[in-house]
């Protein structure tokens, strides 16, 4: 019986490595292996020449990274996607937490409000670029108009996408406009499974609704605002179409993110090896990034 | 709870309503301005002040896009090709990775799991620059089907990570019986297991189609040849090339190609809703 037990046992392992076999392939040959090329390639001498004629790169001592090192972009495009990831995250959880807390409040209709303010999360990014260059067009868009009547006709050009200090923010709000429905439904999943009597016990002992929410609501949904903050790290971190659609990176570069930066010297000026050198100091950056903000919440948990 | 609402004070009210409406119509009212452009007459587009109904509503624009833009019907065609391979392909590597990590708590899922969380953070460029190399020197650049496999590399994570959620939920007594009575293991997994978790399955399908459907960087990097282009790419560099857009044919543009991804999600949406709050809380 033990032997048989054993032989299950072990035959349980090999059938699970089989079922996992197809996805570990696809996984190590399309991502894993890339990863670990393209940190290679950074520091190589890697360019259209070596593509055309198939040959490999060659080791250039670091030039790659001195060359990011000679100009201000590489320096520009960090603080460019800091700060497009620091306000992007707060702002969208502070609106999302605002959202999902009005819909949990048994208002009339919560259901079908949950359902169409979903509909902008499923519109591509690419066409939400669209929508929103549309609403901000410099003759013609709403924005101009509705700018022009709130001031009373005092600012009659309002282009947020031409001018380099409101330009980031005129892609912020598209990413908002995209990514604040998803937050808005994982936070109203975690509000409802909020105990209701634990809730109910503190308003009976005269908490009031501030109170409540800091000491009740907020540490139970601890859980789930870990994970849809850090969703909404990492693909703002890594947003490239909005920016590429919107601005290309302009105007006067100032919305020139890591990931714009990495795909023009990349595929515009096909120089993958400096491309790559970009891409490898931003991994590190958001491996730290994921790191400390993983620590943070467990410092949060344990206290 | 009637308590809290008799509770609420009128001010409260007040503000909240506010709140609920400024947020509702910052996220709807885009929609509804693209829909009423693309029924306007392009004088009536370019007009300043706009207006905030169509005059008479027309349909030259979607004329247009049919007649003599189509050739946005062929990014579209490769469009549904390729985000229904992946699909598919999506659907079958997350039942079998899925199911094993669900069920089988061994040494190797433990990586197995660690390798999936690692490898949604990585970079798409990061990769791109890599494989446009790679995917070159293996012939299979520029080809739909390579596409689809660096694609479905990318979505198959998350979607084998949900899939296993779901899993993780039935009964482990279920198999031990069928096991019992002599099933093979693959009988057990596709005919008794599977059709006991066919809602997850289905969300994962539609999450899979959603995100390839919106993919840039890999067709951007990975297509040369204007035939074989997708969607995303295809309107950004046909129709967004010149100094001035035709904004009727781009709204029009916009909501024929959202409308697939949006009839989707609604029809299916008890399923996706279900199915992201599961994923994104286990993952």
């Amino acid at each position: 019986m033990k032997t048989k037990q054993l032989s299950r046992h072990r035959s349980d392992t090999y059938f699970s490595l089989f079922l996992d076999l197809p996805a570990i392939l696809l996984t190590v040959s399309f991502i894993i292996v890339p990863i670990v090329d393209s940190v290679i390639k950074s520091f190589q001498t890697f360019g259209l020449k070596n593509i055309i004629s198939k040959k490999p790169g060659i080791w250039n001592n670091f030039a790659n990274y001195l060359y990011l090192l000679k100009t201000d972009e590489f320096g520009n495009a960090t603080m460019h996607t800091f700060s497009f990831v620091l306000w992007i995250v707060v702002v969208q959880f502070v609106l999302a937490m605002l959202l999902a807390l009005i819909l949990n409040s048994n208002i009339k209709g919560a259901r079908f409000m949950r359902s169409i303010m979903m509909t902008p999360w499923v519109v591509p990014t690419v066409i939400s670029a669209l929508i929103w260059m549309w609403l901000f067009q410099p003759q013609y868009g709403l924005l101009k108009y509705l700018v022009s009547v709130v001031t009373g006709g005092r600012v009659s050009e309002f282009a947020i996408l031409n001018n380099p200090a409101t330009a980031l923010a005129g892609v912020g709000i598209a990413a908002l406009w995209k990514q604040i429905p998803l937050m808005t439904l994982l936070l109203l999943a975690g509000l409802q499974n909020v105990p209701h009597d634990i809730s109910e016990a503190a308003m009976i002992d005269g908490a009031g609704k501030v109170r409540r929410f800091f000491s009740i609501i907020l540490p139970y949904l601890s859980p789930v605002i870990k994970v849809s903050l850090s969703m909404a790290i990492i693909e703002n971190f890594k947003q490239f179409p909005l920016f590429w659609t919107m601005t290309g990176g302009g105007p006067n570069n100032a919305t020139t993110t890591l990931a714009v930066l990495s795909y023009r010297e990349a595929f515009v000026g096909m120089n993958l090896g400096a491309g790559a050198a970009i891409t490898t100091l931003w991994m590190g950056m958001m491996i730290v990034v994921i790191f400390l903000y993983n620590k943070a919440f467990r410092i949060q948990d344990m206290q | 709870m009637n308590q809290t609402q008799k509770s609420d004070s009128k001010v409260f009210t007040f503000f909240k309503t506010l709140t609920l409406v400024a947020i509702l119509l910052f996220l709807l009212f885009p929609l509804y301005w693209v829909l009423i452009t693309a029924f306007k007459t392009n004088l009536e587009a370019y007009r300043y002040p706009p207006t905030f109904f169509p005059r008479v509503p027309v349909i030259d624009s979607f004329v247009s896009l049919f007649k003599e833009n189509n050739q946005f019907f062929v990014y579209y065609k490769n469009n549904i090709i390729v985000s229904s391979f992946v699909a598919l392909l999506c659907c079958i590597v997350a039942i079998f990775a899925g199911y094993s990590l669900a069920r089988f708590k061994n040494r190797w899922n433990r990586w197995f799991f660690a390798l999936l969380l690692a490898s949604q953070m990585f970079p798409v460029i990061s990769r791109m620059i890599s494989l446009y190399t790679i995917m070159g020197k293996l012939d299979i650049i520029n080809t739909l089907a390579g596409l689809s496999l660096a694609l479905l590399a990318a979505q198959a994570p998350f979607c084998i990570i949900l899939m296993s959620s779901f899993f993780a939920g039935i009964p482990k007594e279920i198999e031990e019986a069928a096991y019992v009575d002599g099933a093979g293991r693959f009988r057990i997994l596709f005919s008794i297991i599977t059709p006991l978790v066919k809602s997850g399955l289905v969300a994962v399908g539609i999450y899979a189609f959603l995100m390839t459907w919106d993919d840039y960087l890999h067709a951007a990097t990975l297509i040369q040849a204007d035939g074989k282009r997708t969607l995303s790419v295809g309107i950004a560099l046909r129709y967004l090339g010149e100094l001035s857009y035709d904004w009727s044919l781009v709204n029009t543009i916009s909501i024929v190609g959202t409308i697939p991804v949006v009839l989707l999600f609604f029809f299916f949406q008890k399923y996706m809703i279900k199915g992201l709050v599961a994923g994104a809380v286990k993952g």
